[in-house]
């Protein structure tokens, strides 16, 4: 299995740091130790921009530049069997970023996502579990647009058909008039086109995880008294029944009346069940925790095993929310290949460390 | 910041498509640095273009002329007008020229179906389509709208109008790229396209 691992990083500008230019272990856990708001998230947020282009916080470009500053650069150097390569990013208070691999400009994310790939562990995790479908959507379709091209151009497809159609929901105000019924059909025929093959792909992703998913648990949970043994079901559930186009062209009167589009994949659930009970609402607090990480250690697997490399692993602040029996399933189930953690205080349990350093208003010291 | 005459240079640049403020202002001074002579030309050739063109009656491209006036292309005998190819802008004609692979003539939409710009059927046109065929004879009707979304929305629209009328309809056959603007399309593809063109149910 090939590592894929930053062997230096160099922040300029960016949230709290000024400067700041480190060497990272190649394999292995490295600890980042330092008070709530030194700038540890801050660290992990700034790989997370070099590999994917986007903030795991949801950070707009601006809001990531280093106040009194207008622009933040963030260099990295990434090593795969021995080749490396160089990223780098601007992001600019105003106009347009710059991302460049070896000093030429990334035209494609697949690009970036084929050199270097990052799976990202944060506190957030657990609205995987409790939160909307929106969260739990998002990770199907982050994972699923790392396997290749070709399901983000169908995503793209049914987000451009959907945003057309309730523009025109909304521009008929009720009744379809004239020419109007029949452009509804075209956007119809659009959206369930490219809808079935999003609802199709992520459907058969929730396949391939479950197996995943539960044996993570199981790992997680091994340690956790009273909570063994349960079983755990992951399905991806469809806003509509049989065919897409049938279902839009039936649901047709209401999303007039309601002026949007009412069911679709953008309205689908992966729905997670704890011994027959959905974990959403039945399952407790350190269960939640548990499942969230089980889902994102099968997430990783699976893109690990699909890309043929281990993404590095950025885990933020996970081990202060778990219990001790946790923190050490957690720890022993870690993945191999290069890890960054977060921590406010050094963790309960001992872990395996590459590294140690400690990070006190955006100033990391070995 | 700028003398008000040069600001506002850069203000209506900046409002061309494609172009934005940094651009604007490059090619402001660009023409600000550029001889009396040369910035003279551009006035004129703009002047001139916006008198002289007009719409073709016809097919809706672009014609010399008064109002009324119909293009090259419609007024050319050896075009074979059973063979009508719709295309969403005039420059997606000069695309499908350049091929050299299509011998009829065009119709041009002027846009395509976007509820979300407020463009439905009425807006671009297809009445004036419609009326076309039976007037000018017309055997096949070969749907070039752009590979996207909304150019294939549009193509599924005029597909289902045209089949009460005994005309046969094609779609340019994919392998351009997908989300394309024919525009873009390399000759090459475009002519092969043409070639594999496929009939809609
Ligand atoms: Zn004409």
């Amino acid at each position: 299995m090939t590592i894929v691992h930053f062997d230096w990083l160099s922040l300029k500008d960016f949230r709290n740091y000024r400067f700041v230019e480190i060497a990272l272990a190649k394999e292995g856990i490295t600890l980042f130790i330092g008070a709530n708001g030194a700038g540890k998230t801050n660290l992990l947020e700034a790989v997370g921009v070099l590999a994917t282009w986007q903030s795991f916080r949801g950070a707009p470009p601006e809001a990531m530049v280093r106040e009194g500053a207008s622009q933040a650069v963030l260099r990295g150097q990434v090593s795969r069997e021995g080749r490396s390569v160089l990223v780098e990013a601007e992001l600019n208070r105003l106009g347009r970023g710059r991302l460049q691999l070896n000093h030429q400009a990334v035209r494609k994310l697949q690009d970036l996502r084929s050199a270097l790939a990052v799976t990202v562990f944060s506190p957030d995790d657990l609205e995987l579990v409790k939160g909307g479908p929106q969260h739990r959507r998002e990770y199907l379709d982050d994972l699923l647009a790392s396997f290749g091209p070709k399901y983000g151009a169908a995503r793209s497809q049914m987000e451009r058909a959907l945003k057309q159609r309730n523009a025109l929901l909304r521009a008929a105000k009720g009744a379809l008039r004239g020419a109007m019924a029949m452009t509804m059909d075209v956007w119809d025929a659009k959206l369930a086109e490219a809808g079935e093959a999003v609802a199709q792909a992520r459907q058969e992703l929730v396949e391939a995880l479950v197996p995943r998913v539960a044996a993570a648990y199981g790992r997680l949970s091994r340690w956790a008294p009273g909570s063994s043994g349960e079983a755990i079901g992951l399905q991806y559930q469809r806003s509509w029944q049989g065919g897409l186009l049938d279902a839009l062209q039936a649901a047709r009167p209401e999303d007039l009346r309601r002026a949007v589009t009412t069911l679709g994949p953008q309205r689908d659930d992966m729905v997670i069940t704890l011994g027959g009970l959905p974990a959403r609402l039945q399952a407790s607090q350190g269960e939640q925790r548990s499942l969230a990480l089980a889902l994102r250690l099968a997430g990783h697997g699976l893109v690990t095993d699909q890309g043929g490399s281990r993404p590095v692993l950025l885990l933020d602040d996970v081990f202060s929310e778990l219990d001790a029996n946790r923190c050490a399933a957690l720890a022993e189930s870690l993945p191999l290949g290069q890890a960054l953690l977060t921590a406010t205080e050094p963790p309960a349990v001992s872990l395996p460390l590459a590294a140690r350093a400690r990070v006190a208003a955006g100033v990391i010291e070995r | 910041m700028y003398a008000a005459s040069v600001q506002e240079l850069i203000d209506e640049l900046g409002r061309l498509p494609g172009i934005g403020p940094k651009s604007a202002q490059r090619i402001a001074f660009y023409i600000l640095k550029s001889p009396a002579e040369d910035a003279r030309r551009l006035a004129a050739c703009i002047t001139a273009a916006k008198t002289k063109v007009t719409w073709c009656a016809r097919c809706f491209n672009v014609a010399e002329g008064e109002a009324g006036v119909e293009c090259e292309i419609c007024t050319d005998p050896r075009r074979d007008s059973s063979a009508l190819c719709v295309v969403e802008e005039p420059r997606d004609v000069v695309a499908i020229e350049k091929t050299g692979e299509f011998r009829g003539r065009y119709h041009v939409l002027q846009g395509a179906i976007s509820p979300i710009d407020g463009i439905g059927p009425d807006q671009l046109r297809v009445r004036e389509l419609l009326a076309r065929i039976d007037a000018e004879g017309v055997k096949e009707v070969i749907l070039c709208t752009n590979p996207n979304i909304e150019g294939d929305a549009t193509a599924l629209y005029l597909a289902s109008l045209l089949k009460h009328l005994p005309v046969k309809v094609t779609r340019i056959a994919s392998g351009l790229p997908v989300g394309g603007d024919l525009e873009y399309a390399d000759e090459l593809t475009l002519g092969r396209a043409l070639e594999g063109r496929r009939e809609l149910a």
